[in-house]
């Protein structure tokens, strides 16, 4: 490796020097705990925001004087994910363990009430797990339907053809599209008057189609927007990999007489695992994650409402911030699960391949 | 029937022409390698008769029948890549295995023949390992364990020793050689190396820019070379090619005028034929002898150079018009530098090339 | 001297992997079949609004010459982009500007903005993880790739809260600010696999020649990675070009994007979904990422290789 680090010993702890970052941490944090328990928001923030400042500097002067390239270059990025990112995370963590309400300024702690309350009786708590099974069902059918389709939009986007510049940009166009604009539009297509599904379905069975109607047909809707906009990012990523196979494999295995299918199962699908593994677990999390689109096509009212919909709703509308944390952090100790599981996979293949 | 035949094959790429009317036959058991420099045509040559590229002229026969619409699944032909080509999703057994899924083989058929092969190439232990995991020299049994655990019609290989040291191409090289002999088929080897291709090959194509200059046996493209080309292909050290001016020729013997000297040399019979003109004198470095002093048949030559070959040693010399003589002597004979040599060729390997740059023989 | 294939086009002589027309003629029409839904936005974009909502609903902007019955044809007209910056806002009163074109140039300012922002920080920092590791190198990059994995509800809480205290809350630095770091965990990832596929030979020669790290990153390192820039680029151009949530959340009335007031302009009024304004700002809003993923695509795609497909 080409680190040209000096190799300096780490200052020791409690030594009180400029570079001294552990120091500098350890410090930090203490203090912004305290602050964040003690003083109100505003002030607690400033301190916290000070003691980063700290931090930051100590790093900052510590990689300078170690000739510690690596850490200047890697500082302002952790910087701003650490205050865009991870601290709102611990703060939000935090006050998953307080009652905390968004208007007015009283703090209880209550330790793991809000779980409790979240996990089994809440006023609101039917609607939170039928919320989490209408997620889950939402997620593994629009996940589905984007992997098949943007499997198979990639394996006809394969090859070098005429125009294939052109055709490609269409269909990429739907993962540019505004939710906004996409959900409205969807919800056009589907209006029982002026939709054109609903014209197409009253030419044929005579009657007028409500597809927002039923559950089932209200979840189709979502999921079938939803796949058309993302499969073409599945489309990327597997076609990446598609394209990457050397082509003499293919030019052995035509003269070694394999079969097309044997082909792609011993030859292509290896190449592309990954990248499906990969597009399974983001298009997953997004879908986790909708809010936009539900927002937009339900506009309350169904009892389609996803976890996402439903914390906003909480939080802004009922005043329950600390319980929409703790409903958030629910369904990211199930995102962290999954994102484990994935790893635990992924590399368990790698090892055996 | 295993042959393979090529009649006139052209391929052109748009305006660029890659292989131009190329012609070669291949007996069954025959080995023949197309050698040249990169760039000559030979690969795309080879992938004509394997149906990787489309022939855009000629005819490509296989087995007494024409191939040139069939994809490559129709010809039954085997290929050694360069890249070897393994599949490295599957293990070793698997990769060998994998050409007799065609067949439909039951599966204790294909562990035998499988196994057989694997014997042959001494694969056995290997057998369950990826292709990730093996050395560079078991990849390369392994591809041609793959092409020879079927009964094709023919065998090709490109370049199929290139990414192998020095040592593994030697054992390499005879491996091969065994395999091929025991199984008579047509094969043909691409190669740019002519080490490879006088020690393999029944015989070989010399090609260079899309073209066949030469076929013939490893004796008879060394001994006989066509044209100037071939000539300084074939042969290390390079062969010494000088021009000349002819004066006239009379009772096998040629009189030229040759570095500035005026020199007597034998020839063949074929030299009558040309008017006193230009010519290239191409003699072999071994094919000097060393005289002691000036005579009507010698070239004198400073020696400017000497390197040291072990057996042999091969002198660097200098004409009186500052033309570049290889000489390669045995090393007994010590030579030192700034000496003047006598050089006097060997007639019965002496070539003289016309002006077209053909070899000028009966 | 074809095979069937290839009278079809499905095939080509010159090898395996290539195709012709035929080939072109099938991803044409599942192409534009996909297109469908995208092509109706822009036609609706172009209806006059009488005939937007309509039973039937309208199709087509030509009759193609009598091959689609008249009911389904609409007059085509270009009032509605006007319409998306000067409107009547309350009945009765005079057209005013909506600010719309306030709104395009925030959208087009905090998008670009925020994803160069995150280039330039994430390729550094990604070459840093590449080039100079770490002691915890795996652990960060880790750390690093599951923000991007945070589900949105999970931050926004103390964000907006944060903000507000700050001050930051509908300023262009705070909202800048946070795309940046949406873009960052993507940028870095991506950026990283390309610099693990340079070999060092090149650098260390120039290292040796006297080069400051400066110049070898400058001169050597980057240019080699343009096709990686080019996708980051596109990519994050499209995530932070639509995001609605946050924007919904954090923008203020002065730095409002696109999306948050194409929701507002097109719901609030009372009268219902204005579909013609809507698809004409929508229309007008997809164009710029149109055409830089279009005229980038090559380099998208060459990206998407390289960046993904290691181990």
């Amino acid at each position: 490796m080409t680190t040209t680090a000096q190799f300096l010993p780490a200052p020791p702890l409690l030594s009180p020097v400029a570079h001294n970052w552990k120091l500098a941490l350890l410090a930090g944090l203490v203090v912004s705990v305290i602050a964040i328990v003690l003083f109100p928001a505003r002030l607690s923030l400033s301190v916290v925001g000070a003691m980063a400042a700290l931090v930051a500097a100590a790093f900052a002067v510590n990689a300078y004087r170690r000739r510690y390239y690596g850490g200047l270059l890697v500082a302002p990025a952790i910087a701003v994910l650490f205050v865009m990112n991870i601290f709102p995370l611990l703060w939000s963590l935090g006050l998953s363990f307080f009652a905390y309400q968004s208007n007015n300024q009283s703090i209880r702690f209550v330790g793991l009430n809000n779980y409790i309350k979240v996990l089994t009786n809440d006023i609101a708590a039917p609607a939170n797990w039928d919320a989490l099974i209408n997620t889950g069902m939402f997620v593994v059918f629009t996940v589905a339907l984007q992997m098949i389709t943007g499997f198979l939009l990639a394996m006809l986007f394969a090859k070098q053809f005429p125009l294939r510049k052109y055709l490609l940009i269409l269909v990429l166009t739907p993962m540019m599209l505004s939710v906004v604009a996409s959900g409205v539009f969807f919800s056009y297509y589907y209006d029982p008057t002026f939709g054109i599904l609903s014209y197409v379905m009253g030419e044929i069975t005579g009657n007028q189609f409500i597809l927002m109607d039923s559950k089932v047909g209200a979840v189709a809707g979502i999921v079938f927007t939803d796949a058309w906009m993302w499969a073409p990012f599945v489309m990327l990523l597997v076609l990446a990999g598609l394209v990457s196979v050397p082509k003499y494999l293919y030019e052995a295995a035509a003269i070694d007489r394999v079969s097309k299918a044997r082909q792609f199962w011993t030859i292509t699908f290896p190449y592309i695992r990954g990248l499906l593994m990969l597009a399974l677990l983001f298009r997953t999390i997004e879908a986790f994650k909708l809010y936009d689109l539900v927002y937009i096509l339900i506009r309350g009212g169904q009892d389609t409402k996803t976890i996402a919909y439903l914390i906003t709703e909480i939080a802004n509308e009922q005043n329950k911030t600390s319980e929409g944390a703790a409903l958030s952090y629910v369904i990211l100790f199930m995102v962290i699960v999954l994102t484990n599981l994935y790893l635990y996979l992924a590399n368990r293949r790698n090892q055996g391949a | 029937m295993s042959t393979i035949e090529v009649k006139k094959i052209t391929k052109k790429y748009g305006e660029f022409l890659a292989v131009k009317d190329a012609s070669l036959s291949v007996k069954a058991g025959e080995v023949v390698c197309l050698l040249g420099p990169s760039g000559c045509g030979k690969t795309t040559t080879l992938r004509m008769i394997a149906g990787l590229e489309r022939a855009t002229e000629g005819d490509v026969i296989i087995a007494g029948k024409r191939m040139n619409e069939l994809p490559p699944q129709k010809r039954d032909i085997a290929m050694v890549f360069q890249f070897y080509a393994l599949y490295p999703a599957l293990n070793v057994g698997q990769n060998i295995a994998m050409p007799l899924h065609f067949e439909k083989l039951s599966k204790e058929e294909t562990d035998r023949r499988v196994n057989k092969v694997a014997k042959i190439l001494h694969l056995t232990e290997v057998l369950d390992r990826m292709p990730g995991q093996v050395s560079e020299g078991e990849k390369q049994r392994i591809a041609v364990a793959r092409a020879i655990v079927r009964d094709p019609n023919c065998f090709l290989f490109d370049e199929p020793l290139s990414r192998l040291d020095v040592e593994l191409r030697h054992s390499m090289r005879g491996q091969i050689k065994e395999v091929l002999s025991n199984l008579s088929k047509a094969t043909v080897i691409v190669t740019h190396d002519q080490l490879e291709a006088l020690t393999m090959a029944d015989r070989i194509a010399i090609m260079r820019d899309g073209m066949i200059e030469q076929v013939g046996t490893p004796h008879e493209v060394f001994a006989k070379p066509a044209n100037v080309f071939v000539a300084s292909f074939i042969g290390t050290p390079q062969m010494n090619l000088m021009e000349a001016d002819l004066k006239s020729f009379g009772k096998g013997v040629a009189s030229v005028t040759l570095a500035g000297n005026a020199v007597e040399m034998a020839a063949d019979p074929a030299v009558s034929t040309l008017r006193p003109s230009k010519v290239m004198i191409g003699i072999r470095p071994r094919a000097f002898t060393a005289e002691s002093s000036a005579g009507k048949s010698t070239i004198p030559a400073q020696a400017e150079l000497i390197e040291p070959m072990g057996a042999e040693t091969l002198i660097h010399a200098r004409t009186k018009l500052g033309g570049d003589i290889r000489v390669v002597v045995p090393r007994t004979q010590r030579i030192k530098i700034g000496e003047v040599l006598h050089l006097k060729p060997d007639p019965k390997q002496t070539h003289f090339f016309g002006e077209n740059g053909r070899a000028v023989r009966a | 001297m074809t095979t069937l294939a290839e009278k079809f086009g499905l095939r080509k002589a010159s090898g395996v992997g290539e195709a012709g027309w035929g080939h072109t003629l099938i991803v044409a029409l599942v192409s534009l079949i996909y297109f469908l839904p995208v092509l109706m936005i822009i036609f609706t974009a172009f209806k006059p609004s009488a005939q937007a909502l309509s039973v039937p609903p309208t199709l087509s902007p030509t009759s193609l010459f009598g091959l689609i019955p008249d009911q389904f044809v609409f007059t085509p007209t270009l009032e509605n982009f006007g319409q998306v910056f000067n409107r009547v806002m309350v009945s009765g009163n005079a057209a005013e500007p909506t600010g719309f074109d306030v709104f395009f140039f925030n959208s087009f300012f905090i998008s670009s903005v925020s994803v160069l922002l995150a280039l330039v920080i994430g390729t550094l920092a990604s070459y840093g993880f590449s080039r100079y590791p770490l002691k915890g190198n795996d652990t960060y990059l880790f750390i690093i790739l599951t923000t991007r994995m945070l589900p949105a509800i999970v931050v926004i809480i103390p964000i907006i809260l944060m903000f507000r205290t700050v001050g930051l809350s509908g300023s262009y630095v705070g909202i800048i600010m946070l795309y940046t770091a949406f873009n960052l965990a993507f940028t870095i990832w991506m950026m990283k696999s390309f610099f693990d596929e340079l070999s060092y030979d090149v650098e260390d020669a120039a290292r040796i020649d006297g080069s400051s790290e400066i110049k070898v990153f400058l001169k050597i390192c980057l240019p080699q990675v343009v096709a990686g820039l080019a996708a980051t680029f596109v990519f994050g151009l499209i995530l932070t070009w639509n995001e609605f949530l946050f924007a919904l959340l954090l923008t203020g009335v002065d730095t409002r994007t696109v999306p948050v007031a194409m929701n507002q302009a097109v719901s609030s009024g009372g009268r219902g979904t204005d579909w013609t304004l809507l698809a004409s700002i929508e229309t007008l809003f997809l164009i710029p990422v149109f055409l830089v993923t279009f005229f980038l695509q090559d380099h998208l795609l060459r990206g998407v290789t390289f960046g993904t497909v290691k181990r």
